[in-house]
């Protein structure tokens, strides 16, 4: 009775382990303080897109980039496994209609037009991989103040993709119906669900749109019926349709989200948010409880097995004090600035003091106790909480989450109690 | 090279050039007004807001604490718009000597300060965060007042009475014929073209920077810059002032200043006034002081670290004390003709933001005895643009606008409430903002997240709307977000910690700014 | 966190969590309110954005009345700000200094309404379901007129108390069974004693006023802070201060475990001893069957069951123990239905002006119970029981209702 497996933080690789763990048989609980990076985050899958220079094929440079960064998560994770991985997650997330190559890195426009590397991206954004070139037709939404579209087609009419293809881009600006003022995203993604709306939008942009063969618009095309919505509008338009990622919130992070969430209910895990783990119980090498409090106590949720994948400062997983000291808020494990200074460099764009934070773990993912060997057997690391990476320079972040957190559940897997 | 005739050039677009510009336009004189950068960007823009009540200088300073209680007075008078009136509390924490209370009260009553004294447990009561082992507490007139307001209000009435005023203008070289100066060659930072201004008479209100102006013009003035650090508190901790009381030192202010609570300050003599870096040693100085006032003050979300360089004068240059905070706080007006044997050049130095008005009154009521001119000083009753209905500002009031009157725009700013429209407003004033400019102007990103949002927002807008070429927002773009980093980089612990990734995930991970084109 | 603090110190730990936002805006895209309105901006505008320009003495803003305090943002947070709790106080102080139109005053008062109403129920309940009534009670109270509304009962619970002959046994706990067992659904209350009696518990059930939620959540702190201290005495009468208090009510239960504290800043011996002793009754029977105590003799229960986990349950933030225990009886067919709120919360979506408001937010919940078309709804919230009746048609139980017949009850 109870639980077999705890996993920690309810993001990439929190998700990611718990469905493995699921999809094993185990019955899985996800305690997290709230929701995590997904519904923040792009949605795209990166794996690995500098290093510091372009990044091709992800996968076949990931050894060489482990030359440069010998500290870097992916260390832990067989090539193999880390292909593995992004097999299982192109199957799993297969209704997002998720797509790409783990050797063939994409070059997708961001929001301020630059071109910009990742590996698997879901159906709504596949027609922008810019890689061989393209002539796209940006659209601006009047009142939507996260997408700017005359900066973004102007910038990335300027990028050259590796290939020498040529970019071209131009942009228009169009007005939702009889609504030019704030479009808050909440409410703008629901509108876009209306017929009525999406068709005027997809009429529109037809009439103005010229000679270019792709249309880019923000990322905002409907929650629950992206797929229905971003497929009308490519009928309307009459052209491929992509969308372009926008600053948070995340429409297509909060699908992904969705659907992880929902397929680890059908699974028979659950998600309980707002339950932020505030200690443990251990029985000497073992971990026995994970401590949670609810609304009136703290209590003790038991399981055999417990995956960490909190976060790192972002989230809260690890703390920063004012005089320095690091701390990861759970169990307390030793945490590791991954090879970056002490101290703040005064150019922005360097590697910063927190940049490589995180937890610091043996080959199997454990967190090192005292004496160098695990601080407990049946506790294992995943994702961001994981100490050495640049995930957002790097570009490698949601490839770690998958690598790592994949792996977790195959090593926490293993014995049922 | 474009050039014009002025009666008065006023160097310097701090409060007490702005002064001096209001003033000596409200006595009917042409006036132009140049600084090297934008307005406001030197000490003025980088104090804690405090408007004295004179309760810091009571004890030790009698003089600079009856100016600051008069000026103060009037301030509140003319420039209700700029002041937030939430009065002061001086509190004797439990390591402050009581017998120092008694001298204290003794002293602001000489001073002709409004001062009460209140029972512990009342002030507790108003100042739920206040340290409730206090011993003793006295309510005082001290308000805080928005630097970046009062200037703008000072330069638009100056302009609203004729004055010229540039900023991003530098002096290049002071026109100086024989023991004569005739005016200044500025060179205009943005476009590198020159202009030339003949005045009679040359007011150098460099403040902290006023030595390396009088250079220019073959003076010295002994001013020494003094860097004091503040630390931004993300939110009110207090609705009042709070002070301790004890002879001033290190992180004894908490001033409630717009949506935040400024800490502050700390003294420390530096050669060059642009020496505004912040050590973490100085910083934790002032999170510590800060838990004597507020306990918890260190668990508090540090938002910013900043410092500003006050215009202290040694005792050469007045006739009082000794030390950095033994001087006077007071202020001087050097008349080079008297002094130097150089005419046409007038010098105010020392001085702080609660006494620019009488700083400025002091120095035009020369400057017009040596342009052979008569005029009556104004500033006592005469009513700053936007203060007209004598209503102090509120914290509340831009949010009581954007619910009463929703804007029909998107809003850019969340963290301080700025909409498409306030920055439409703003930017038709004059060509060529930096989105810092901007910044002071509205307060963009000066909230929790520090422009990690709203930077692209105002770029993208300004891109839009024709007023940034391509190149020119994307490395406006990249130098707020250079900009900001400087202010963040030593605070980043706890929350600000936490916002400092996400907001490079935005810039880095969303945009991927770093692979931008130029 | 770890620690329950209480009195100024709860608010002061509230308020400061403000500093904890950093814009994410994770909290805007769960906000069910915000999804359907313009009228309110978002659990972070109106809260720790603005929460930076309220000072106390004068409340700037007004869309913060649209939050419908269902909490959703406090569970999604991820970063621990006290989103609904901070809402909740500034909807209090916006009360305070504009004061509450009288419609907040009579919703707010459950017992005065069911007092009202009971003598003549009958006559009570046709007037509620006379729609000419219901436009007058709209014009003059501020009530929707279409707005579900519960059917007064002629016989209240604790009239059923004083005729019931418990059992005695060693094993012992307080029944909390909050004002709408009282007045309206009496049937509840004993049926909990029944389940409880069944597995070996006397049942002590003093008697008890208002929690004071309703009050809350219109804004009327002191009042409210009045009821919830009562009640905490009215809860430990002689020799149950150690007693686990069962509660049936959801959002009642979870004024007594946290809201009383975080929102109200109540305090006294009494309320820190329940609170900490206040069990959901299913987070109750779980824990006995983790312990392997709670009897399993179900009979089969032929029926497809579609399970809506309500707001103020999910915030107690104890997972969903009512599926753990209906799972475990034989032939129910059980559906977890996937949706956050069903628009109610509470008083929220009887008012006038935020009737549609609440529809809209319910829709989705509304329209996966159509397509599923299942034999019972079952929820643990009285209000949103009524709710998801009255707008899709359905027949909706409280799940221990479930149980109850599992266990031979009819």
């Amino acid at each position: 009775m109870g639980t077999d497996a705890v996993v920690l933080g309810a993001g990439t690789a929190g998700m990611v382990a718990a469905l493995r763990l699921a999809a094993a048989g185990a019955s899985v609980l996800v305690l997290a303080e709230g929701e995590g990076g997904l519904p923040l985050a792009p949605a795209q899958i990166d794996v690995l897109g500098y290093r510091p220079q372009l990044v091709l094929d992800p996968l076949g440079e990931i050894p060489g980039f482990l030359d440069s960064r010998p500290d870097h998560p992916y260390r832990l994770v067989e090539a193999a496994e880390v292909e593995a991985g992004l097999d299982w997650f192109l199957e799993l997330a297969a209704p997002l209609g998720y797509t790409g190559n783990p050797h063939q890195n994409r070059l997708q426009p961001t929001a301020v037009g630059a071109l910009r590397p990742t590996c698997l991206v879901p159906e709504t954004m596949a027609a922008g991989d810019l890689s061989g070139g393209g002539s796209v037709l940006v659209v601006g939404l009047k009142g939507f103040r996260d997408f700017h579209a005359p900066l973004l087609a102007e910038n990335l009419a300027l990028a050259r993709p590796p290939s020498g293809a040529e970019v071209r881009a131009r942009s228009v600006e169009v007005s939702l119906l009889g609504d030019p003022r704030d479009l808050r995203p909440q409410l703008l993604v629901r509108r876009l669900e209306e017929r009525p709306v999406l068709a005027e939008l997809g009429r529109e942009i037809r009439s103005r749109l010229e000679q270019e063969d792709l249309v880019g618009v923000p990322a905002v095309l409907g929650l629950e019926r992206s797929h229905e919505v971003w497929q009308r509008l490519q009928e309307l338009v009459g052209r491929p349709v992509f969308e372009i990622p926008t600053p948070p919130p995340s429409q297509p992070g909060q699908r992904l989200q969705q659907h992880l969430f929902r397929a680890l209910r059908r699974l028979g895990g659950e998600v309980r948010l707002g339950a932020r783990a505030s200690g443990y119980r251990a029985s000497g090498d073992r971990l026995v409880a994970v401590k949670v409090v609810t609304a009136a106590r703290e209590v003790e949720i038991p399981a055999d097995r417990f995956v960490l994948a909190t976060g790192g400062i972002g989230t809260g997983g690890i703390t920063a004090g004012p005089e320095g000291e690091l701390r990861e808020e759970v169990f307390g494990a030793r945490v590791s600035r991954g090879g970056a200074p002490e101290e703040p460099l005064a150019e922005y764009m360097a590697t910063q003091p927190l940049d490589r934070l995180g937890v610091e773990v043996d080959d199997e993912q454990r967190p090192v106790g005292g004496a160098g060997g695990a601080l407990f057997e049946n506790l294992w690391v995943a994702g961001a909480a994981l100490a050495g990476a640049e995930p957002w320079r790097e570009k490698s972040g949601e490839g770690i989450s998958l690598a790592t957190g994949y792996r977790a559940a195959r090593l926490a897997g293993g014995g049922r109690a | 090279m474009n050039t014009w005739d002025t009666d008065v050039l006023v160097i310097g677009g701090g409060s007490t050039g702005a002064g001096v510009a209001w003033d000596s336009a409200l006595r009917g004189l042409h006036v132009t007004l140049v600084d090297r950068q934008d307005f406001a960007t030197g000490t003025s823009g980088r104090f804690h807001g405090l408007l004295h009540s004179g309760g810091r200088y009571a004890v030790r300073d009698p003089g600079s604490a009856r100016e600051c209680a008069s000026e103060n007075r009037i301030l509140r008078q003319v420039a209700a718009d700029c002041i937030e009136d939430t009065g002061g509390l001086f509190v004797s924490t439990p390591e402050d000597d009581l017998e120092y209370a008694d001298r204290f009260l003794a002293a602001a009553q000489a001073a002709g300060m409004e001062i009460e004294e209140v029972p512990v447990g009342v002030a507790v009561r108003d100042e739920p965060r206040l340290n409730p082992k206090i011993r003793r507490a006295f309510r005082v007139q001290d308000g805080s007042i928005d630097s970046w307001k009062m200037i703008s209000a000072l330069l638009r009435g100056a302009q609203d009475h004729g004055a010229t005023v540039l900023p991003y203008h530098k002096v290049v070289q002071v026109i100086r014929r024989g023991d004569r100066v005739e005016g200044a060659v500025m060179e205009d930072q943005r476009s590198g073209e020159e202009v030339l201004v003949h005045a009679g008479c040359v007011v150098n209100a460099a403040g902290a920077w006023s030595g390396q102006v009088a250079g220019l013009a073959g003076c010295e003035v002994g001013v020494r810059p003094g860097k004091g650090v503040m630390v931004a508190i993300n939110h009110r901790l207090a609705r009042a002032v709070l002070n301790r009381c004890h002879l001033p030192s290190d992180g004894d202010i908490i001033v409630p200043v717009r949506t935040v609570s400024v800490i502050g300050t700390t003294d420390h003599p530096v050669a060059d006034p642009d020496d505004t870096e912040c050590s973490p040693a100085e910083v934790h100085q002032m999170i510590e002081a800060g838990e004597l006032l507020v306990p918890g003050f260190k668990e508090s979300r540090a938002l910013r670290v900043w410092s500003g360089s006050r215009p202290l004068l040694p005792k050469t240059e007045t006739s009082a004390g000794a030390g950095d905070r033994e001087v006077s706080r007071s202020h001087t007006v050097l008349d080079h003709g008297a002094r130097d044997g150089v005419e046409g050049l007038v010098t105010i130095a020392g001085g702080k933001f609660t006494t620019l008005r009488l700083m400025a009154e002091d120095t035009v009521d020369v400057v017009v005895r040596k342009l052979g001119r008569e005029a009556e000083c104004r500033t006592r009753t005469e009513v700053l643009p936007g203060s007209e209905s004598h209503h102090f500002y509120w914290i509340g009031n831009r949010q009581q606008e954007a619910e009463t009157d929703p804007p029909d725009d998107p809003l850019i700013c969340e963290c301080e409430l700025v909409s498409q429209h306030d920055l439409d407003t703003v930017v038709a004033r004059r060509p060529n903002w930096r989105l810092d400019d901007i910044r002071r102007a509205l307060r963009v990103g000066m909230g929790p997240c520090q422009g990690g949002f709203c930077a692209f927002r105002v770029a993208g807008m300004l891109h839009q709307g024709g007023r940034y070429g391509r190149a020119e927002a994307n490395s406006a773009l990249r130098e707020f977000v250079q900009e900001r980093w400087k202010g963040v980089k030593v605070i980043s612990w706890g929350a600000q910690a936490r916002q400092t990734r996400l907001d490079r995930w935005i810039f880095e991970g969303v945009y991927d700014l770093e692979h931008l084109p130029e | 966190m770890t620690a329950v603090v209480w009195g100024a110190e709860a608010w002061a730990e509230v308020r400061s969590s403000l500093d904890r936002c950093i814009k994410c805006t994770v909290c805007e895209t769960a906000c069910p309110v915000a999804a359907v309105t313009e009228l309110f901006p978002g659990p972070k505008t109106v809260g720790p954005q603005a929460e930076r320009f309220r000072t106390g003495d004068h409340s700037p803003d007004l869309s913060v009345d649209y939050c419908s305090g269902c909490g959703i943002c406090s569970r999604v947070c991820p970063q621990e700000v006290r989103i609904a709790e901070l809402n909740s106080r500034a909807r209090a102080e916006l009360k305070r200094e504009r004061g509450a139109p009288l419609r907040d005053q009579l919703v707010a008062r459950p017992g005065l309404l069911g007092r009202a109403g009971r003598p003549v129920a009958p006559l009570f309940n046709w007037a509620m379901a006379n729609p000419v009534i219901r436009w007058a009670g709209e014009r003059t109270l501020g009530i929707h007129h279409k707005a579900p509304v519960p059917r007064s009962t002629t016989r209240t619970f604790s009239y059923w108390v004083g005729h019931h002959a418990g059992a005695k046994s060693a094993r012992r706990v307080v029944y909390f069974h909050g004002c709408s067992t009282q007045w309206y659904e009496p049937h509840i209350g004993q049926k909990v004693t029944a389940i409880l009696e069944h597995n070996g518990y006397q049942v002590v059930i003093p008697k008890q006023d208002c929690c004071g939620l309703p009050l809350q959540s219109n804004g009327l702190f002191p009042a409210a802070r009045g009821a919830v201290t009562r009640l905490a005495r009215q809860l430990v009468p002689g020799g149950t201060d150690d007693l686990p208090v069962i509660s049936s009510s959801t959002s009642c239960g979870l004024m007594l475990k946290r809201e009383a504290r975080e929102i109200l800043g109540a305090d006294s011996p009494e309320l820190r001893s329940v609170s900490q002793r206040t069990y959901d009754i299913f987070e109750f029977l779980l824990e006995l069957h983790h312990r392997g105590e709670l009897r399993t003799d179900f009979k089969p229960v032929p029926l497809t069951v579609a399970y809506h986990a309500p707001c103020q349950q999910q915030n107690q933030l104890i997972g969903k123990p009512a599926l753990g225990i209906l799972r475990l009886i034989p032939g129910l067919r059980l559906v977890e239905l996937d949706r956050s709120c069903c628009g109610i919360a509470g008083t929220y979506g009887v008012k006038r002006e935020k009737y549609e408001i609440a529809m809209r937010v319910g829709e989705p919940l509304f329209a996966d119970i159509q397509a599923e078309g299942p034999d019972l709804v079952a929820c643990d919230s009285e209000t949103c029981r009524w709710q998801i009746s009255a707008a899709t048609g359905a027949t909706s139980v409280h799940p221990l209702e479930i149980l109850h017949r599992a266990y031979g009850g009819s």
